[in-house]
């Protein structure tokens, strides 16, 4: 009995144990990069200052997390949304429509949409987060409508034959079959928009962008290379999460 | 009891089912049988309004079906369709209790029910009633889609090609099930087929449709018997239709008394066995004539070639 129970627990341990190392690997870095700094040095033989100290990196992990979050949230609220309202039988008149301009959102370069935001909503958090919401949209209008239009026939009617409401098929049926379709599409945008958000720091949005920026702008690599670990740290943090919410059931 | 009055389905352009009238009793069998495309789904369909009819009514007890909610209406008809439409992300106990669900009937009358269904189709609960659709064989989810169009014990069933994509045996056994159960349930069905031995097998009343229209709709025998066009008596199978008639005919109906003399007859046949089985018995084992027995294996009667034949005997 008690044994079963640790068995399970050490099952349970081991299935976050990628994401968690990964987030070990993230936070050690975040709190004690000055550790590395004799490493950094190699890199940066020449340069005054080895490790970016303008800003906290764990101000700028949180502020990045922050911009990807919320972007995160509005898109998949809008896009799942958007999705479900042109498969119902009043909206599918704006399908075509809807998947086209979702597909053209991911044509449309992310520094494109910044740079049109800027002019209308100024400069700082805000237009990064538009950016990164447009951005972010369209795996997940895309996977929405995939995971919906997928489902076989054969059980749409059959949900409908035996009386259920539009709403239950769409609560007990459709978003339930679509489920792993649709989180592989918010695992993809929020994966794409961890990495893409470092532009903010381009448009006064300070985040682990802001490292690679201002080496990009002072000649210093030990600075890139700071902000460009962090924000793969934290993208593999994020994507292992995702990996392990899947659901496996065969 | 089911009314159908001059109705017609038209997509577009295209006339999928042309002006047909229909009435099936209560606790009547109807088997609609026809070409691919000749409008049985859509007809079938039209009952439950999945699809909504272009012209005349339907009725239900004398109730037109547009004055019902759909989902009501739904939740009071049977339906069973050959891809079983199983909900695949549920148990077979989860998908079996929907409709009774959707009526919100109390918990343990649920279960209660679903265990009874499972008992009549034979799915034994403790080795199904966990089991998700992908883990059963063919045969398994067709019976799960019957029992979960039983399950709010509607008066009414429609059933497209349930038995359809299915081996022979287990589509026979289905078949015998499903007019066990007719003979303790007596609900009104109807029925959809390409496989006419399943037609005939099973309809109280048989309905030819072509072209979107009824040609012909009576009793199996009488159907096999007097053709209305060369349609109907190809689709009944030609010069099978010999073979088909036998098969609905019980050896007792050419049976005559047993006569002392002719006990040197070997071979035996049951009383309520078809005259098919009775052909083929006779072709299998070189005899032109079979004892006939009773239920307790007891000689009630004998059958011979000629009166198998000609249905009257001048011996
Ligand atoms: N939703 C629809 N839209 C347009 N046409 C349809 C629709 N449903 C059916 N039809 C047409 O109506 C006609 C009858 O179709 P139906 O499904 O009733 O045939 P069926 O007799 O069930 O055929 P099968 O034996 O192949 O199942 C066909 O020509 C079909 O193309
Ligand atoms: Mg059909």
């Amino acid at each position: 009995m008690s044994e079963a129970r640790s068995w399970g627990r050490q099952r349970a341990l081991c299935h976050w144990a990628t994401p968690f190392a990964w987030l070990v690997l993230l936070l050690a870095l975040t709190l004690g990069m000055e550790a590395l700094e004799g490493g950094f040095r190699l890199l940066e033989p020449d340069s005054r200052e080895i490790i970016y100290t303008r800003a906290d990196f764990l101000v700028l992990l949180g502020r990045h997390l922050l911009m990807v979050g919320t972007a995160g949230i509005l898109a998949i609220g809008l896009g799942v949304g958007a999705a479900i309202a042109v498969t119902r039988p009043g909206g599918r008149d704006f399908l075509p429509l809807v998947s086209q301009l979702a597909s053209m959102g991911q044509t449309f370069p992310p520094v494109a949409v910044l740079a049109l935001a800027v002019p209308v909503l100024g400069f700082g958090t805000v237009p990064v987060i538009v950016a990164l919401l447009l951005y972010g949209l369209l795996p997940i209008v895309r996977n929405t409508l995939v995971g919906i239009e997928g489902i076989d026939a054969g059980v749409r009617e059959a949900a409908r034959g035996m009386g259920m409401t539009g709403g239950q098929i769409l609560r007990q049926v459709e978003l339930p079959l679509a489920a792993p379709v649709i989180l592989a599409g918010i695992r993809t945008s929020v994966t794409i928009n961890i990495a893409t958000a470092a532009i903010g720091a381009t448009v006064g949005a300070s985040n682990l962008g802001d490292p690679i920026i201002s080496g990009i702008v002072n000649g210093n690599t030990a600075y890139v290379v700071q902000g460009a670990v962090l924000i793969g740290l934290l993208a593999l943090t994020v994507d292992s999460l995702f990996a392990k919410l899947m659901p496996t059931r065969g | 009891m089911i009314e159908l009055i001059r109705v017609s389905k038209r997509f577009g352009a295209e006339t999928a089912v042309d002006d047909i009238s229909l009435r099936v009793e209560k606790g009547e069998l109807c088997v609609l049988v026809g070409t691919s495309g000749c409008g049985k789904s859509t007809t079938l369909r039209m009952i439950n309004r999945l699809i909504e009819h272009s012209d005349g009514e339907i009725h239900l007890d004398g109730q037109p079906v547009r004055t019902f909610r759909e989902e009501t209406l739904r939740r009071r008809i049977g339906y069973a369709i050959q891809s079983t439409g199983l909900f695949p992300h549920w148990t077979v106990a989860r998908n079996i209790g929907l409709v009774p669900r959707l009526l919100e009937w109390p918990v343990t009358r649920i279960q209660a029910r679903v265990e009874e269904l499972m008992n009549l189709l034979g799915l034994p609960q403790e080795e199904f009633a966990d089991k998700y659709p992908s883990q059963l064989s063919g045969g398994q989810a067709q019976r799960v889609g019957v029992a979960r169009a039983l399950a709010a014990d509607p008066e009414i069933l429609l059933m497209d090609e349930p038995f359809g994509a299915l081996d022979p045996i287990t589509r026979e056994t289905l078949q015998e099930e499903l007019r066990a159960l007719q003979a303790r349930l007596h609900k009104t069905i109807v029925f959809v087929t390409h496989d006419m031995d399943e037609a005939l097998r099973l309809a109280d009343r048989l309905v030819v449709m072509h072209q979107g229209r009824i040609v012909q709709q009576g009793r199996p025998i009488d159907l096999l018997r007097a053709p209305a066009d060369a349609f109907v008596e190809s689709l009944l199978g030609g010069e099978d239709r010999g073979l088909k008639e036998a098969a609905l005919l019980p050896v007792s109906e050419r049976m005559r008394p047993l006569r002392a003399s002719q006990g040197h007859a070997q071979e035996r046949i049951a009383q309520h066995a078809s005259l098919r089985e009775a052909l083929s018995v006779m072709l299998w084992r070189h005899a032109e004539r079979l004892i006939v027995i009773d239920e307790d294996d007891r000689p009630v009667g004998e059958l011979s070639l000629r009166r198998l034949v000609r249905a009257r005997d001048d011996e």
